[in-house]
């Protein structure tokens, strides 16, 4: 659970405007940080826990990556949308999924802004 | 010590199935917690074992992992039937990939595995035979590298 000054991955989409698609019941995580990438072994090797991700890649293999890398969630931008295979596994696997209209670099910028370090 | 490990744990690893990719790692680590794997020991496993896995998807037609834990380590196995590493030390350096572009617009092959695998596990063994697959074994030190270096 989140401490009172650590910003929860709920707060995060609700200051983004972005939705939920997947394990919405586990945004009430804190967020350590960010990484941006859209390569999968970029992520394993220097992700690290409590971690939001954006990419723009929407394929079930993000989930395996996010669980692995003990990741809070997967930020998509750029309006892509991961397809169904994609939510159930992540429902599965209690990995939240956020998808926004804006790019990576406006994204990662805001989180930046809310103090996302 | 026992000749018996803890736990003995074994995965299938289907080639070509990009979207299955990373399954036989997410369940290991679920087991490797049950088992009472120490965290960082289970993250470098985790790290490793995902990109063993990714390459057998990425390159052979199928394979398998098997993993024992032991009181004072970890040891994983991963062997493949494929087409086998023509180069070994090739195949290691960073960036150097012989991935196909459909796997590559996936955000794998970006030539990154081996050298994770390096970088994750304490030790790391290859053995190649083109035109028949690639069997890689890993060991990983619980409560510290044997060497005495850090990560």
């Amino acid at each position: 659970m989140a401490q009172s000054n650590e910003l929860t991955l709920a707060e995060v989409a609700q200051r983004l405007d972005a939705r939920a698609v997947a394990a919405a019941d586990r945004l009430y995580v804190a967020v350590a940080g960010g990484l941006v990438s859209d390569l999968l072994s970029y992520v394993m090797a220097n992700g690290r826990p409590g971690q939001v991700w954006i990419t723009i890649q929407t394929h079930p293999n993000i989930v395996a990556v996010a669980t692995l890398a003990r990741l809070a969630g997967v930020l998509i931008a750029s309006g892509f949308q991961p397809n169904q295979t994609t939510i159930a596994r992540a429902d599965e696997e209690g990995i939240p999924i956020l998808v926004s209209p804006d790019p990576a670099f406006v994204l990662a910028g805001k989180l930046w802004e809310m103090g996302v370090r | 010590m026992g000749d018996k490990p803890l736990a003995h744990l074994e995965y299938p690893v289907l080639g070509r199935a990009y979207f299955l990719g990373g399954r036989a790692s997410t369940s290991l680590r679920r087991a490797l917690l049950q088992a009472g794997v120490e965290e960082d020991v289970l993250q470098r496993v985790c790290v490793a074992c995902y990109e063993a896995e990714m390459n057998v998807v990425l390159h052979a037609r199928t394979g398998y992992m098997s993993v024992d834990v032991w009181p004072d380590r970890v040891e994983v196995c991963v062997t493949d039937h494929g087409p086998g590493i023509e180069d070994v030390e090739l195949a290691m350096q960073p960036g150097y990939s012989t991935a196909s572009e459909e796997a590559r617009s996936l955000g794998f092959g970006a030539g990154m595995g081996l050298p994770n695998i390096r970088q994750h596990a304490d030790e790391l063994a290859i053995e190649s035979k083109v035109g028949e697959g690639v069997r890689l074994v890993m060991t990983f030190w619980r409560g510290g590298r044997r060497d005495g270096s850090e990560q």
